[in-house]
């Protein structure tokens, strides 16, 4: 499959591969949360308040009376069209409770984002170009925390000394301080690939040839260097943006943030299965569409890549 | 000459152990030998509630003090290195054997089954791994059993991507040709030839991948999705005494510290097996 | 000009203690060709690097070091000062030009940065250049061309785009390092005489380094020998090459001078142990409407005992295909293989495993050849235990195979790294002869090693097939090593034979086929010859350089 779109356009093919992760995604998903003993009726009827007969229609009306590949293509159909059904705890539209979630998350997935990619490349051009050694040691201490601190760790202990001891922010509701702690997080995923790629440039041949022709040094960095480090952060973003939600997730429910994260884990918690399923399918097909979108942008960037 | 230049200028390599090496494993032992006494020494039950002494601070009686239940703090992170450290262990084994596994047995099967069995691991990869997790202790209940499966299951792909990428870059060895050559099948080739290769790739993604296992359990235990609630947890003595901040820090500064010591001495450790075993770097130390 | 352009005295740099260069000095005058010749490891690339500022970092220069430009001293690591004459006054062209061209910027932008630096502010005035320059190394269609990046383009153009880069700052010196040697013979006899042809018309200063005894006698004016960090030999590129004095120096023409005598072994045919008859080989594309490419087309030959077939040819010519279908490696698409009796065709039975081992390879990089983690003697031991001898037996085997390769018993506890290049070619042939081959199948196993290594090598080939009688197909693009050691050459160009003939028919005078005309006259002497009596007036030193005609590296 993958094999005949290689000649068409690689806008077709990061297109292919995105909708076939999707649709993967969307039957893993919908298996697993299968597998949980029991459904949304049986956890209804545990709260007593429905007699066998209802159960029975419920299962009707919910369609939970059908085969298993029926119910995954009328599930699928209708979460295409934006309806995930209704919360079994609170009775309202899924989709309506990962609509107000939703903004909350985006802007604080998007800052923290920002911010990583942002301090991962200020960082490792610098310390490459510079050739500093504070600069090389932060990549170095960039990368271990993110590697051995869980960024529930490093939210506990802001909490700690800018709320509880300096007094500075409010312990719960603002953003300042998680954003802080998943940028640095994020950063410290990529940056140092990314400065050992941009070291291999800086050492590379058409580096040193640029230099041979005497340009100043941030002729070399821009027009030479930078261009090589561009793809790697972007085929390097996939990692970010996978650490980006295991922080998302425990940033909102430490810092009380009204996003998807904590609708998930409240979800979970609560075994309001629909809001799980719905919940978890948004954020990896997500996840998918931005990796599409990173993929085709290397692509277009890339002058190799698309001749 | 300028493809010689590396092997000229490589200079000293490092050959003996850094001190930061050492700490590291020491640290790690003294968890582990903690852990492993846990019984002996815990001066407390740990799930035991003394309710008039709450949120006491560090003292002669409870050396760490006690959380907001009166529970012993020392006791729950004595106790809470077993699970932490066999869940985080067992679930990097798993992932080791279950992906190391299907990766091989997909190889030796030739190129369709290689296909098909990869293009399920993409799959599995396109979802985050604390996300997968989730999904599957969703699916599984908690406990340990599950956690340390589900965490199985999000980092196999590694492993076999390990392997895949090993047997690609020596079957097309010239000393692969040869052995052909020789009357060698699959099987010599694979025992002769990439087996040896594979081994130090696997142990050093094992390394890498161990504090990542720790750490993401941590995650879910703090989020409340690791093992049963009397089993006591780092992740999850951090949760809980995350609402009592103001008044006991001690009870989750604890907690905290012991899980980065943890991570921290485990990525030193994966570092300084990585520079050992990474086969890049031996072979650039072979040219030399 | 009183005095030399440049003054080097001294130079000496190290890596963590370890001379890589140790005391070379050295003047390049203007408007002369100072060519310096030496092995892998000898430390002429850094002395060229170092004449530009452009060391690596983390190598040290002594502080003995001087060097002067033009009567003015420059410190190595001066880079301000350096900056001020990169691309204005010297200029440098790398080995692989595919890696110094930036990927990511079309021709025109790359040479338009030279000319920037040269302070051309007019961009009317710089696309002039560009297309000028372009033209001036023979580009076809330069407007075209300069709208192109540089993966659009052929090796030999990428080397041409660098030199017009290079020249677009009129330097007084330009370096080249390797500047042919990752090109194919053709292409490389194009670049070696634009580089002579630029250097006179222009004037230029020019230092080639090179491990080519030939390109440094077609090109220089002198000659400096290097190795192990000095300059072993220097003086008039004639003199050099008719009375060389240093032993090594005397090593390496003398291993041009042996292929001198050609001469093929007027044994009658025998035993044919291998042929192919009209064998296509295709490679089938991995997309599903994506066209076959056809390596090799309807290609016949035969191998008989004791002879060798010289198989010539560029890369990508087919010559290693045919040479794996020959091992049994590859099934031909149409046509046949007949292997020792057993014939291998389109959908045939595999070879069986007792019949396989009477044919053996030797492969072009003894390193990858050999399982860095087995001790020379486990890999040794490789073919023994897949045929069948028993444990005990094996020894004695190993290092009696050893010794006739040349190799001592002890070797046997080695591991390949801590051989040499020839060391472990001589291992790797060693191998393979204890599988007692009929047919031994040589591909380009001489063209990662040093020019005085091949040599041993292919004597010691030559002697073991007289001594065996196997059969032997030599692979190779290296014309005069084919030549010699071939009692027939085939000539395969894009994926078909396109000439077979006796060495010695291998000449100007009797070869029709017009690329096997174009490989000869390509041999890089001849064609230079002529360029220097065109330029023999214009040249002060030309007649000394024309007594290089006697050179021995033919």
């Amino acid at each position: 499959m993958k094999t005949v779109l290689h000649r068409l356009s690689p806008f077709a093919i990061a297109l292919a591969r995105m909708l076939v992760q999707a649709t993967g995604i969307v039957v893993v998903v919908f298996l697993l949360a299968r597998l949980v003993p029991g459904d949304a009726v049986d956890v209804k009827g545990l709260e007593g308040d429905l007699t066998a007969a209802q159960q029975v229609a419920l299962r009707h009306e919910l369609g939970l009376d059908r085969s298993v590949p029926e119910q995954l293509v009328a599930w699928s159909w209708r979460a295409l069209k934006g309806d995930f059904g209704d919360s079994i705890r609170f009775g309202r539209p899924v989709s309506g409770m990962l609509g107000t979630a939703l903004p909350t998350t985006l802007l604080f997935a998007a800052l923290s984002f920002a911010l990583g990619l942002g301090l991962a490349l200020a960082l490792a051009v610098g310390a490459v170009t510079t050739g500093n050694r504070v600069l090389r040691e932060l990549v170095n201490l960039f990368s271990v925390w993110s590697i051995a601190l869980p960024t529930f760790c490093v939210g506990v202990i802001g909490i700690l000394v800018f709320s509880v001891w300096l007094g500075w922010l409010p312990v719960l509701g603002s953003m300042n301080l998680p954003v802080i702690i998943i940028g640095i997080d994020s950063a410290g995923v990529i940056v140092k690939p990314l400065h050992e790629e941009l070291r291999e440039a800086a050492t590379s041949a058409h580096v040193r040839t640029a230099r041979a022709k005497g340009l100043a040094p941030w002729r070399i960095a821009l027009r030479h260097l930078l261009p090589t480090a561009v793809p790697v952060m972007l085929a390097l973003s996939g990692l970010v943006l996978t650490s980006l939600v295991a922080g998302t997730l425990t940033m909102e429910v430490l810092f009380g943030l009204p996003g998807v994260g904590s609708l998930l884990l409240n979800a979970i918690h609560g075994r309001d299965y629909p809001v799980i399923q719905a919940a978890i399918l948004v954020i990896a097909v997500a996840l998918v569409v931005i990796n599409a979108a990173t993929d085709l942008l290397h692509r277009l960037i890339d002058p190799r890549m698309t001749s | 000459m300028s493809l010689a230049l590396p092997s000229e200028v490589g200079g000293a390599v490092r050959r003996g152990l850094s001190p930061r090496t050492v700490i590291a494993a020491l640290v790690l032992a003294a968890i582990i030998a903690l852990a492993l006494a846990a019984p002996l020494i815990t001066p407390f039950d740990p799930l035991d509630q003394d309710l008039l002494a709450l949120n006491q601070p560090p003292g002669a009686e409870h050396w760490l003090g006690t959380d907001h239940m009166g529970r012993d703090v020392f006791s729950r992170l004595v106790m809470g290195a077993r699970t932490t450290l066999v869940v985080g262990f067992g679930g990097a084994l798993v992932a080791f054997i279950l992906g190391a596994g299907l990766g091989l047995v997909a190889l030796s099967f030739g190129r369709a089954a290689e296909t098909a069995m990869f293009a399920l691991i993409d799959l599995v990869r396109a979802m985050p791994d604390v996300l997968l997790a989730l999904l599957l202790i969703v699916a599984l209940g908690a406990g340990a059993q599950p956690v340390m499966i589900a965490l199985g299951i999000a980092f196999a792909p590694f492993f076999a991507y390990v392997a895949r990428a090993t047997f690609h870059r020596e079957a097309v060895k010239d000393y692969v040709t040869a052995a052909r050559l020789f009357g060698g099948g699959r099987l010599h080739v694979l025992r002769l030839h990439i087996a040896p290769n594979l081994v130090g790739g696997l142990i050093t993604q094992a390394a890498i991948l161990l504090p990542r296992c720790v750490v993401t359990e941590s995650v879910l235990s703090f989020l409340g999705l690791g093992s049963s609630p009397d089993q006591p947890t780092w992740g999850r003595m951090v949760a809980d005494a995350s609402h009592y901040i103001e008044t006991s820090p001690h009870a989750i500064l604890a907690p905290v510290l012991a899980i980065v010591a943890l991570t921290l001495s485990l990525s030193m450790i994966g570092d300084a097996v990585r520079r050992r075993l990474d086969p890049l770097r031996a072979a650039d130390e072979a040219a030399l | 000009m009183t005095g030399p352009l440049l003054s080097l005295r001294n130079l000496i740099v190290s890596a963590g203690g370890r001379r890589l260069v140790d005391g070379v000095s050295l003047d390049i005058e203007a408007g002369r060709t100072l060519a310096i010749i030496g092995e892998s490891g000898s430390g002429k690339s850094l002395t060229a690097l170092s004449l530009l500022g452009l060391l690596p970092e983390e190598l040290v220069v002594d502080p003995a070091t001087r060097l002067t430009i033009e009567g003015r001293p420059l410190a190595p690591r001066d880079e301000h000062g350096w900056r001020a004459l990169r691309g204005r006054r010297i200029a440098m062209v790398f080995q692989d030009p595919m890696a110094c061209l930036n990927p990511f910027m079309r021709v025109a932008a790359q040479i338009d940065e030279t000319l920037r630096r040269a302070g051309i502010t007019s961009p009317s005035e710089r696309r002039r250049r560009i297309e000028d320059g372009l033209a001036e190394v023979e580009l076809p269609d330069p407007a075209a061309l300069a709208r192109r990046y540089p993966h659009q383009l052929s090796g030999g153009q990428q080397q041409r785009v660098m030199i017009a880069m290079a020249l677009a700052g009129e330097p007084d010196l330009l370096i080249a390092d390797e500047p042919t040697s990752a090109l194919d013979a053709c292409v490389q006899a194009d670049i070696v005489a634009l580089l002579a042809r630029l250097q006179t018309s222009r004037r230029l200063a020019l230092l080639i380094i090179t491990h080519d005894l030939a390109v440094a006698a077609a090109l220089g004016h002198t000659i400096a020998v290097m190795q192990h960090g000095r300059i072993v030999e220097d003086g008039p590129a004639a003199q050099i090459i008719a009375q060389p004095r240093h032993p090594y120096t005397a090593r390496l023409v003398g291993s041009g001078r042996l292929f001198d005598a050609v001469t093929a072994s007027p044994i009658p045919l025998r035993h044919v142990v291998a042929t192919a008859e009209n064998v296509s080989i295709d490679y089938t594309a991995r997309r599903l409407f994506g066209s076959t490419f056809r390596a090799v087309q309807d290609a016949s030959l035969f191998l008989v005992a004791r002879r060798t077939v010289g198989l010539l040819g560029e890369s990508g010519s087919g010559k290693s295909t045919l040479a794996a279908a020959l091992a049994g490696l590859r099934t031909p698409s149409t046509g046949s293989i007949r292997l020792l009796g057993h014939v291998i065709g389109p959908g045939g039975k595999p070879l069986p495993n007792a019949l396989r081992r009477r044919c053996q390879m030797v492969f072009q990089n003894p390193y990858g050849a050999l399982n860095p983690r087995l001790t020379i003697g486990r890999a040794l031991a490789e073919p023994l235990a897949l045929a069948g001898v028993p444990a005990p037996a094996r020894a004695g085997r190993i290092t009696r195979g050893l010794r006739e390769v040349g190799l001592d018993a002890e070797h046997a506890a080695r591991y390949p790294h801590q051989l040499s290049g020839g060391q472990r070619q001589r291992a790797c042939i060693a191998r393979a002869l204890l599988c007692d081959p009929e047919v031994l199948i040589c591909d380009e196993v001489i063209s990662a090693l040093d020019m005085t290594v091949k040599v041993q090598i292919l004597e010691l080939l030559k002697r073991l097939q007289g001594e065996r009688g196997f059969a032997m197909l030599f692979v190779g693009h290296d014309l005069d090593a084919v030549r010699w050691i071939s009692d027939e050459v085939l000539v395969m160009h894009r994926g078909r034979i396109v000439e077979n003939c006796g060495p010695e028919d291998l000449n100007l005078a009797q070869v029709r086929d017009p690329y096997t005309r174009r490989l000869l006259s390509a041999r890089l002497i001849s064609p230079l010859e002529r360029l220097w009596q065109e330029a023999r007036v214009e040249r002060p030193q030309s007649s000394e350089v024309a007594g290089a005609e006697t050179t021995p590296v033919v």
